[in-house]
């Protein structure tokens, strides 16, 4: 069966928004009821963040909402769980994120597989350097049909972003400013950056996250790549409203009338 | 120590070569060899990883010649292998080639001539006399080196393979910087067998406690980073050997640790101690370098560093304060500003220390999140690097997280082993002691007071943890006894976590020790039975402490209290000699102590 980024870029390749939510948080058993509601209130590609206990990629927000999700009883074994189903409910590309101990721990190519039986299309695991995953993961990946989803920072040179495209499937994830996540440094300033990957004619579509948390910051980061990723801005939502299919497609709206 | 492989012929072995990372490749040009090269491809010496040098291979051959090779490929090094005179490899030399001069060594070599050579040379070759001018398979006697005392690093080449490789390990040459392997791992002419050549470069790293060129120890280490610290990462790794093995900056750092730090610091014959044991115990005093810790010694080098890389700011974080004053005070001398992270709990408990980062000029953030100790303060330091990576420069103060950290400041803490043997063999007569033992945190202060008697058979190394409430009462930081494999900060080793993968949090009295992981350097060790690895528990260390002050006059810091503590559970024979490295002094804990003194009235 064709991955489902895949799929998706070949339709559409602007305007994408896709919203990170941890898996567990607000409690642990909201997970499928979330992505439900992001799927049906219209995002175009779901990440479902398993929890790990130090985030090192991550700011405050992700910070506490992992922290809660663990206390809650998160765990890989758990979401795989949940998810059996998921794809009775909804046909929206679906992409774990967390970290490489979980998935060590867990098992890489276990964890390769039961995403394939599930219907997963992607990983991003940010403490997953690409040569260890060229090694040791890849075989596992390339069998499951799993996308890994690299990231690419303002600092990543031309030289290494090519090397990264190069080893990429699905899409990549183009950090909009040197920081964690929830961060929200102004991403005007860094247009010559956005520039700067667009002209390298990358093969992979591109999204942009960190820092996109409205209308704004996601229409200025759709100029220069297909679309964003929302994460802080979702969770903090979540923790200041109750969860309702409403209150999601309020917040999704907010971004994209 | 340099690795190189020489030899190669064929595309598809000289990939699997390169894939293990060697630091030289050698491509023989020599007519009359077996293994010359016929048609090289030059595009795979092109897209050969970065860290591997090339070098050709030339036997008594036209000088026009060698230098159109030498272009036309583009290799790093010619090896000169034949009987070619000291202007012969001078007009290369003004040609802007670097050359390694082989000479065939017997019990006749006239090693004065080669001044005559030196000039004009990167390193000498070592082989064995032959007429077939090498290749021959077939080593020398080593001994003939103690000859050799030019200033000028050498490669030890000759019959080298798995059999002998030990005892070419055994042999020490203070010029000693490579090894050169051949005939004996190949499987033809030419073709050098993967799994020997994986094998013997193993061997080798190990030795030296070197990661190999990706920083694993074993299958320990790595850096397993988010892309954001990628380009800082290797920054470091890129740059790190070349600086600090730099004539300038070995001098520099030499003299900072002689007048600044007040090294080398004294090993001290404790007659109580040794009397109680009935076995000779000696004290190494780190508590009396600088600032009261071993931690001085990294941060002298890592701050050095971060100038020569043009660094505005230094970060770091610390869990006992040492290492934070130790930074502080390095930043201080350096004129460089420094934010230091701390975990919440540890500035309430080293208090003291807190207030010497202030008056050293160091900014204090404390770092919230978990168990608010040391992994936390990592934590947030590697989040603000993440958000300052241009300028700013993270000085990891113990041999964790990503490589190059542990192989960095395990050479700037290998100072303390390399003046224990100095001075036991003042004291003693002997170099080598019976037993060191070490506390163990990251295992910083650990692997300085080991590892210059790694693998030798006779000393046995024992790394004492942090035991908490005791190790199974789920208050502890005893990382290795309980850890399974996995990742923290950036590093693959053994650290304390569910099955899940989650972190757990430490418990140790001892800010200094309440760490959930240890040094991949350790794992490794741990792993090969190259350490000991035991734990005693909180009351124990703080027992030790106290009567260490009343008998020696020296008040232990509490983590090097666990070091002290566990010579109550060893057995010894009646010379045995024993060093104990005492990593730092114990003014930072004066309050504990004094808790502990309240709660046990009665007994003291
Ligand atoms: C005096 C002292 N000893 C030991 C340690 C533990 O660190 P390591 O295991 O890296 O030596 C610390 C750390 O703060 C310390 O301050």
């Amino acid at each position: 069966m064709e991955n489902r980024i895949t799929k998706l870029f070949k339709r559409k390749n602007k305007d994408i928004l896709s919203v990170y939510f941890t898996a567990g948080y607000p409690s642990l058993n909201d997970t499928v009821d979330i992505i439900d509601y992001l799927s049906k209130a219209g995002v175009d590609i779901i990440e479902v963040g398993f929890p790990f206990s130090d985030p090192l990629a991550d700011g405050p927000v992700i910070q506490e909402s992992s922290k809660k999700a663990i206390e809650n009883g998160m765990t890989l074994k758990v979401l795989f769980e949940q998810l059996k189903d998921i794809r009775k409910i909804t046909e929206v590309p679906l992409v774990l994120m967390g970290y490489h101990n979980v998935v060590l721990q867990y098992g890489e190519q276990e964890f390769a597989e039961i995403c394939s039986q599930i219907g997963i299309d992607g990983a991003i695991i940010p403490d997953m350097p690409i040569e260890y995953y060229n090694d040791r993961v890849k075989k596992y990946f390339l069998k499951s049909n799993l996308s890994k989803i690299f990231l690419i920072t303002p600092q990543t040179s031309d030289k290494r972003a090519e090397l990264i495209d190069k080893q990429s499937n699905g899409f990549l994830y183009m950090v909009s400013s040197d920081s964690v996540t929830g961060a929200n440094k102004s991403i005007s300033d860094r247009t010559s950056y956005f520039k700067r990957i667009n002209d390298l004619n990358l093969q992979n579509p591109r999204l942009t996250g960190f820092g996109i948390y409205n209308k704004e910051t996601f229409d200025s980061a759709c100029k220069y790549s297909s679309g964003a990723i929302i994460g802080s801005a979702f969770i903090k939502n979540l923790a200041e409203n109750s969860l309702s299919f409403e209150n999601v497609q309020k917040f999704i709206k907010s971004i994209k009338p | 120590m340099n690795i190189k492989i020489c030899g190669l012929r064929e595309s598809k072995n000289i990939k699997q070569i390169a894939a293990l990372k060697p630091d030289f490749l050698g491509f023989i040009f020599y007519e009359k060899s077996k293994r010359v090269v016929k048609k090289l491809d030059k595009s795979i010496l092109k897209y050969l990883p970065d860290s591997i040098k090339t070098v050709a291979v030339f036997v008594n051959q036209d000088l026009e010649e060698v230098t159109e090779i030498m272009n036309y490929y583009g290799f790093d090094y010619a090896q000169i292998h034949g009987n070619e005179s000291p202007e012969y490899c001078k007009s290369l030399f003004l040609e802007n080639i670097k050359i390694i001069k082989a000479f065939g060594i017997d019990e006749s070599f006239d090693f004065y001539k080669l001044n005559e050579y030196k000039d004009f040379c990167e390193f000498f070759l070592f082989d064995t006399k032959d007429i077939n001018y090498g290749g021959s398979g077939k080593t020398f006697n080593w001994e003939i080196l103690n000859k050799y005392n030019i200033q000028k690093p050498f490669f030890l080449s000759g019959g080298i393979g798995l059999d002998n490789i030990d005892k070419v390990l055994k042999f020490k040459h203070p010029m000693l910087s490579g090894i050169d392997l051949n005939s004996k791992l190949e499987t033809s002419y030419g073709y050098k067998s993967k799994e020997k050549t994986n094998k013997i470069i193993k061997i080798i790293h190990m030795k030296y406690i070197e990661p190999d060129n990706n920083g694993y120890y074993g299958e320990y280490g790595g850096a397993f980073i988010p892309e954001m610290l990628y380009p800082n990462v290797k920054e470091l790794q890129d740059n790190y050997l070349e600086i600090i093995n730099s004539e300038n900056f070995v001098s520099e750092y030499a003299s900072l640790l002689n007048d600044y730090a007040g090294r080398p610091t004294p090993l001290f014959y404790s007659e109580s101690l040794s009397k109680k044991y009935s076995a000779n115990i000696f004290i190494k005093r780190e508590d009396l370098n600088h600032t009261g810790s071993h931690k001085l010694n990294n941060t002298l080098g890592q701050v050095l560093l971060a100038k020569k890389l043009n660094k505005k700011r230094v970060i770091a974080e610390t869990g006992a304060g040492q290492h934070g004053v130790a930074t502080a005070t390095a930043c201080a001398l350096a004129e460089i500003s420094c934010t230091i992270y701390m975990g919440e709990k540890d500035i309430k408990r080293q208090a003291n220390n807190v207030d010497r980062m202030k008056l050293l000029g160091a900014e204090i953030v404390a770092a919230d999140g978990g168990s608010k100790s040391l992994k936390d303060a990592i934590n947030h330091a590697i989040r603000e690097w993440i958000n300052n990576p241009v300028d700013t420069y993270y000085l990891l103060g113990s041999i964790v997280g990503p490589h190059p950290y542990p192989d960095m400041v395990t050479r700037f803490q290998s100072v303390i082993s390399r003046e224990i043997k100095q001075q036991l063999k003042t004291k003693t007569g002997s170099e080598d002691p019976d037993y060191v033992i070490a506390c163990i945190g990251g295992g910083s202060n650990a692997i300085g007071a080991f590892y210059h008697f790694i693998n030798n058979e006779k000393t046995k190394l024992i790394a004492v943890e942090a035991g908490g409430k005791g190790v199974n009462s789920g208050k502890t930081a005893a990382s290795i006894t309980l850890g399974k494999k996995g990742i923290i900060h950036g590093s693959k080793t053994y650290l304390m976590q569910t099955e899940d993968g989650q972190i757990v949090e430490p418990h140790s009295v001892s800010a200094g020790l309440d760490y959930p992981g240890i040094g991949p350097a350790h794992a490794y060790l741990y792993d090969t039975n190259s350490i000991e690895v035991t734990s005693v528990v909180d009351k124990e260390a703080l027992d030790a402490a106290f009567d260490f002050s009343k008998k020696e006059g020296i008040i232990p810091a509490l983590e090097s209290a666990h070091a002290l503590a566990y010579l109550n559970k060893m057995k010894f024979k009646k010379n045995d000699v024993v060093v104990v490295n005492l990593s730092g002094r114990g003014e930072k804990d004066m309050e504990i102590y004094q808790e502990y003194l309240k709660d046990n009235n009665c007994k003291n």
